[in-house]
């Protein structure tokens, strides 16, 4: 299970289970009022950087902001022995490098690093975009992802880079290639001539996003904001990919799915009265007895950190939640591809 | 959410910022996206001495100095336009015709635009280069105006536009901008509208010009231009015929027929792979239907044989080749195939049904491969190749004639426009078919002509006529069509490069007080008794000697340079022309000279009973010539005479002559001698080339007589000095700078070369020629001697000297010290020091070894690799071209002097082929090729045995040709038909001695 290493929220026993209440009734209660689908605004923006072959940037508005450039760079490839390799294109994991930058961490530090491997784990999920890298038998471009989060990790930021990563993948081009077959590569020099790694009006299918979903009770939220993760009771991350279709519907298919550890599981709990001195309770002796008061009695108003994980009922439904046409995701994609590119 | 990107909205001076955007792919084969931001500025002058705004604004320099302006007030004006006129070339009538640009007739006031000049650049670096010389020369007028940083005139890329669209948009706005600036710099100064000069574009771009009518730009075809000058015709000859060609042929289909070149990066990745091979494309001075390429991957040269497999490829191009299947493989040919006799009546307007190989060349092709084919058993077949690729043109101007015989009749008078071939001088470039309106005029005379292009679908390169140098054989036309042949810059010096001399002129004296700064570090040697040997005439006199017995028994010699570096300093415009020039060109009747003659003749020149500069070397050394002390200074010194080695010689033969002066001369003879002697043992080779001297009528210099050099003692007396002060140098400066030394190596030669020459020697005269070291070659060659025939010892020399690796100079950082060895002169480490007014090389090396002694600081141009690289490379070429100049400008002399006269002399045979053998004549130090055909009327028969080198003829004259024979020539000259060019010719009187 990821880890949540969120910064501690400093939220009471009563307001979380202030928060966890009404999130639990139906239709959930969220503290901004949205509703248990909807997404908070985000503004986006491409071709940030001149520099880089694509670029991207995402605000949250909560504050948080993430910029990713993409280098593209000509490596020759490794020698491959097998002879069924030799026929048609085939790409390979280490073609793409991505790098997670978050501010007040180091770089081998566990949240990067796994924040990178999901990233990664979705790109490379089923190896047909390392297989766009591919020149020829000889050479093919690497690829230097950047991820670079600018503001505190206020949330779960993965939400956040993957859509900017998709941005920035949707954005970049590479030079146009001259020469033919295996010859060394021999490249257009006029920019403008050079070609989008994801062409839009192809049917190849576009990066992958990864979504964060939460559910409290059996109430399934998505987008959840830093208040609403200090109470889920499991938190998942799934990643999706649109599936080439023959006409305009777009069919999406299932790549990842992360379990994430919740943050609130580091809360402190709330005391029932009936343990507290403070209003008339009997404190309790020993160690056990106590322990096992407070996990049995779920007593209304006083917070519970959750314990264990979720029903595989409640994943199931989280994912089709986030698959089902016209759904989240569906609808993710729709407004990213209404960002202007360049 | 503020975005990011840059806005330029609220920046007041967003409208000067723009940005260009392009990928670049380096050598190590990375590919990047470059993001340059520009910065638009509004003071870019227009330089039209018309303008006055501009002259307020425009930038000057830290010192306050402006540039002046270049571009005319009241610029030349044409039948079109009256009031005046300045030029706007695009890139493509730049391409097309930069030698219009040249001519002196016309083309002034031109506007380079910036935009321009960086496609040329990509386009065509030679052009760009030349471009880059006219813009220099002042009285051209050419500015080069840096459009894309001047905000007018800068335009931004549209989307989907190209960037040849964008670059003419940008020369039109650039166009236009003149136009109305001029106008308005006009009317502020008061002047009429009628005086204001047209801004004329010139393009070759058929879309372009349409545009520009759009645009209401004034423009103009190149053609339509040209003919409105007034000498028009001779103009229009020069613009190149690329154009109207491909049009001509777009109509019909072409039949094509050569191969097409791969792609550039399909010969990249074969050449690093190794399928395929890189080299430089050299072609058989007797075959022209056979190259050569070297390539590291074979030890023999790899042949290239046939128009076919030639594919276009012309001598010196930087090609790709593919090796041919071993069956193809096959011995080098042993016929000589010359294009001329060949396809002599070709016609060269006929473009229809003309193969690329003419059936005669196929029966002469045919014919060789059969040979090969019977005895590929014992002959040893060398690897085939065809080119596939060119990688790098090295095409130049060439001089030549026209081919009578291509000249219509008809024509001759009229002036239409036909084309004619031109034959260039150097057999190893095909013939050029030219397109000419002056084909009466210039046929008969010295041409120089560039090749425009070769395409697939003509069997001939074809090019453009530049200029006429003059009649044939006349002197002035021979001797610059040698100068450009060997491009050996003649021109004079420019302005710059005079500046650079003292201001004194010829009255520079040392200074006469020791206490000017001139003296500082410098020995006073003016009271040696120093004098100088040279050849008569010698007027750039380099070097200058003396010894003197000291107390102990020992002699002090000292070897005097004149000091050049002292007047030439690096980096300035004299030392930049120097360097370009390499070397003092030496011809029969004429010196281009590497300084100005000021310095050369006079100044540096170590001129008897003056004080002079010089950069001396003196050594302690025992009677045995052993060195027990070198020293190396600055110094004055005072030659007491300046000696021709005759004289010199008389001098030492001469018992009555006691003066201190001439016993100097014979303790250093007796010295040279032990150290030649010294060299000799080591295994240091006497090698030989032929050398004769033209004699010339003193008054109008017309050669009248040719000698052989005789040899003088007190030649190598000088030689052997040079070669002492050279070698102490060379370890000195080593020594001081083992990374950026100028040194000089002579490679071993490989086995391979000699190994002809050897097993001719064996089969022939049963003499054996080794050559593990250079000693025993040297102790083989000696041996090589045929007690009848005295110069049969020479005739082995001149052909060994034929297969040695030619020396070069090369910076020491570049090479392992054991390659640094001079194998001619069995030296460790060798340099040129003493002859710096004739060759950069000794130039560079005084400057190095005066800071090896802390005269003065090293200058940083000598101090780096990579510039002393490039120097090295340039002043071998210099070197080899300037040797060739001056063998061909004797080899013409031989000519003129035998001119008219029938002689018989002896000469012998050095190369025998199966249908012909070439002849040496040590006398005129000439060879030619006598073949089976001129032996008779009709042809005899020939029947060629490779294995003993032995001709036999049967039929109509029966003879018995021999390597290393003797034979009786008779030599005459003949004016050929076809050329109207005057050649020696050999024939055969019979075999053995006179």
């Amino acid at each position: 299970m990821a880890p949540s290493a969120l910064q501690q929220i400093l939220l009471s026993p009563a307001e979380l289970s202030y928060l966890h209440t009404s999130l639990s009734y139906t239709p959930p209660i969220r503290p901004d009022g949205r509703t248990s689908t909807q997404f908070r605004p985000l503004i986006a923006e491409c071709d940030i950087l001149p520099g880089t072959n694509g670029s991207a940037r995402i605000c949250f508005a909560d504050g948080t902001e993430a910029i990713v450039g993409i280098k593209a760079e000509v490596e020759k490839s490794r020698p491959t022995f097998r002879e069924d390799e030799d026929e048609g294109k085939k790409g390979r994991n280490e073609w793409v490098e991505i790098s997670v930058e978050i501010p007040g961490f180091r770089d081998d530090d566990s949240m990067p690093v796994f924040l990178g491997a999901m990233l990664s784990e979705a790109l490379l999920a089923d190896g047909s975009f390392v297989e766009r890298l591919w020149i020829n038998r000889r050479f093919h471009w690497k690829i230097y992802l950047d991820i670079l989060l600018l503001s505190q990790p206020l949330s779960y930021p993965l939400p956040l880079l993957s859509l900017t990563t998709h941005l920035a993948l949707l954005s970049t081009r590479l030079p146009a290639l001259k020469s033919e077959q295996d010859e060394d590569p021999l490249f257009n020099d006029d920019w403008d001539a050079a070609v989008y790694l994801f062409p839009r009006e192809s049917d190849i299918a576009r990066p992958p996003i990864t979504l964060l979903v939460m559910a409290v009770g059996s109430n399934i939220i998505f987008d959840p904001s830093k208040e609403e993760l200090a109470v889920a009771e499991s938190v998942l991350a799934v990643s999706v990919a649109e599936r080439p279709t023959d006409d305009e519907s777009r069919s999406l298919k299932l790549l990842a799915v992360r379990t994430i550890d919740p943050p609130s599981r580091l809360t402190q709990p709330g005391v029932a009265n009936e343990v507290n001195t403070a209003t008339g309770g009997t404190a309790v002796g020993s160690v056990g007895e106590r322990v096992l008061k407070r996990e049995i009695k779920g007593e209304k108003g006083v917070w519970q950190p959750p314990r264990g994980g979720a029903k595989r009922v409640l994943v199931r439904e989280m994912i089709r939640r986030v698959l089902e046409p016209g759904g989240v995701a569906d609808e993710v994609l729709e407004g990213l591809e209404g960002v202007e590119l360049g | 959410m503020t975005s990011l990107k840059r806005s330029l909205g609220s920046d007041p001076l967003a409208s000067n910022i723009s940005s260009k955007v392009y990928v670049r792919s380096t050598k190590s084969g990375k590919v990047q996206k470059i993001v340059r931001e520009l910065y638009l500025r509004q003071d870019i002058p227009c330089s039209s001495k018309l303008c006055t705004a501009c002259l307020k604004t425009a930038p000057r320099d830290a010192a306050g100095f402006l540039p002046p302006f270049v571009l005319s007030a009241a610029p030349a004006g044409t039948k079109k336009y009256k009031q005046g006129h300045y030029i706007i070339p695009d890139t493509n009538a730049l391409l097309n015709a930069l030698d219009l640009f040249e001519t002196s007739a016309a083309f002034y006031d031109v506007i380079i635009l910036q935009t321009v000049l960086e496609e040329l650049r990509n386009r065509s670096l030679p052009l760009y280069n030349r471009l880059i010389g006219l813009t220099k020369s002042e009285d051209k007028r050419f500015y080069v105006f840096f459009n894309d940083f001047r905000l007018e005139t800068y335009v931004v890329r549209e989307k989907g536009e190209s960037i040849n669209d964008r670059n003419d948009r940008a020369v039109r706005r650039a166009v236009k901008w003149y136009d109305e600036h001029l106008i308005q710099a006009v009317k502020a100064a008061g002047g009429r509208k009628e005086k204001v000069p047209a801004v004329v574009m010139l393009s070759d771009d058929k879309e372009n010009l349409r545009k520009a009518k759009k645009d209401g730009v004034e423009a103009c075809s190149l053609k339509e231009y040209v003919g409105g000058l007034e000498n028009a015709e001779k103009l229009l000859d020069m613009i190149s015929v690329v154009q109207e060609n491909r049009e001509i042929k777009d109509a019909k289909t072409a039949e094509l027929f050569y191969d097409e070149y791969y792609s550039v990066s399909k010969m990249g990745t074969g050449v690093k792979n190794g399928t395929l091979h890189q080299g430089i494309f050299n072609v058989s001075p007797y075959n022209y239907l056979e190259g050569s390429i070297k390539v590291p991957a074979f030890d023999k040269s790899l042949i290239v044989l046939g128009r076919e497999n030639i594919n276009r490829a012309v001598q010196g191009d930087v090609v790709v080749v593919e090796v041919l299947p071993k069956e193809q493989w096959k011995a080098p040919s042993t016929k000589i195939i010359e294009e001329e006799n060949m396809n002599k009546d070709e016609n060269a307007d006929a473009e229809e049904g003309e193969s690329v190989v003419t059936e005669k060349e196929r029966r002469a092709l045919q014919d060789e491969v059969k040979k090969v084919h019977s005895k590929t058993s014992e002959g040893r077949p060398q690897p085939t190749a065809r080119v596939v690729g060119v990688i790098k043109r090295n095409w130049r101007q060439y001089v030549g004639h026209v081919d009578e015989s291509s000249v219509s009749k008809s024509a001759k008078e009229s002036r239409k426009q036909q084309t004619v071939f031109l034959i260039p001088m150097d057999k190893r470039i095909p013939k050029i078919r030219v397109r000419t309106r002056q084909a009466g005029e210039i046929v008969g005379k010295r041409v120089l002509v560039t090749i425009d292009s070769w395409d697939r679908d003509s069997r001939h390169p074809v090019g453009h006529f530049v200029r006429s140098l003059g009649d044939l054989e006349t002197k002035g036309a021979e001797t610059e069509a040698l100068l450009l042949e060997y491009d050996v810059q003649y021109r004079p010096f420019p302005k710059a490069v005079l500046d650079c001399l003292p201001a004194e002129g010829h009255d520079w004296i040392v200074p006469p007080s020791t206490d000017d700064p001139g003296w500082k570090d410098r020995r006073d040697l003016r009271h040696l008794e120093i004098c100088s040997i040279d050849p008569i005439g010698c007027q750039d006199i380099d070097d200058a000697l003396h010894a003197r017995p000291l107390p102990n028994g020992n002699y002090e010699v000292g070897v005097h340079i004149a000091d050049v570096s002292h007047f030439v300093k690096p980096n300035n415009a004299m030392d930049a022309e120097a360097s370009i020039r390499g070397t003092t060109v030496y011809l029969v009747d004429k010196r281009i000279d590497m300084l100005p003659m000021l310095l050369g003749t006079d100044l540096c020149s170590l001129k008897p009973y003056i004080e002079r500069y010089a950069f001396s070397a003196i050594w302690e050394m025992t009677p045995d010539a052993e060195i027990v002390k070198s020293e190396f200074t600055k110094s004055v010194i005072k030659s007491r005479e300046a000696f021709s080695y005759e004289q010199a010689q008389i001098r030492v033969d001469d018992k009555s002559q006691q003066d201190d002066l001439t016993t100097a001369i014979r303790t250093l003879l007796m010295l040279s001698k032990k150290f030649k002697q010294k060299r000799m043992d080591a295994g240091a080779l006497s090698l030989s080339s032929p050398e004769v001297r033209v004699e010339m009528e003193s008054e109008t210099s017309d050669p009248i007589d040719i000698k052989t050099k005789k040899h003088l003692d007190t030649m190598s007396l000088v030689e052997e000095f040079m070669l002492l002060a050279n070698t102490s140098v060379a370890a000195k400066i080593y020594e001081a700078f083992p990374q950026t030394a100028m040194l000089r190596r002579h490679g071993a030669p490989p086995k391979t070369n000699f190994e002809e020459l050897a097993n001719q020697l064996k089969t022939k005269r049963n003499l054996d020629l080794r050559m593990a070291t250079s000693k025993e070659l040297a102790d083989s060659l000696d041996t090589c001697v045929d007690p009848k025939e005295p110069f049969f010892n020479t005739l082995v020399r001149i052909m060994a000297t034929r297969c040695m690796m030619s020396a070069e100079y090369f910076c020491s950082g570049t090479q392992a010290y054991p390659e640094f060895r001079h194998y001619g002169l069995a030296s460790e480490i060798y340099t040129h020091f003493t002859s710096p007014i004739r060759r950069y090389a000794d130039l560079v090396a005084h400057r190095q070894l005066a800071a090896a002694i802390d005269y003065e600081p090293l200058h940083a141009a000598v101090r780096s690799k990579g510039k002393l690289e490039a120097v090295c490379k340039n002043i071998n070429v210099r070197h080899r071209n300037a040797q060739q100049a001056g063998r061909a400008s004797i080899e013409y002399y031989v000519g003129q002097a035998l001119k008219g006269r029938i002689v018989e002399e002896e000469g012998f045979v050095m190369k025998v082929f199966s249908n012909g053998f070439v002849v040496f004549v040590p006398r005129f130090g000439i060879e030619s090729l006598i073949r089976l055909r001129d032996l008779a009327d009709v042809e005899p028969e020939g029947d060629f045995d490779p294995e003993n080198w032995t001709l036999r003829t049967s039929g109509s004259r029966e003879v018995k040709v021999e390597l290393f024979g003797k034979v009786v020539v008779r030599i005459s000259d003949v004016l050929e038909e076809g050329s109207g060019k005057r050649k020696v010719k050999l024939e055969l009187v019979k075999t053995g001695g006179k």
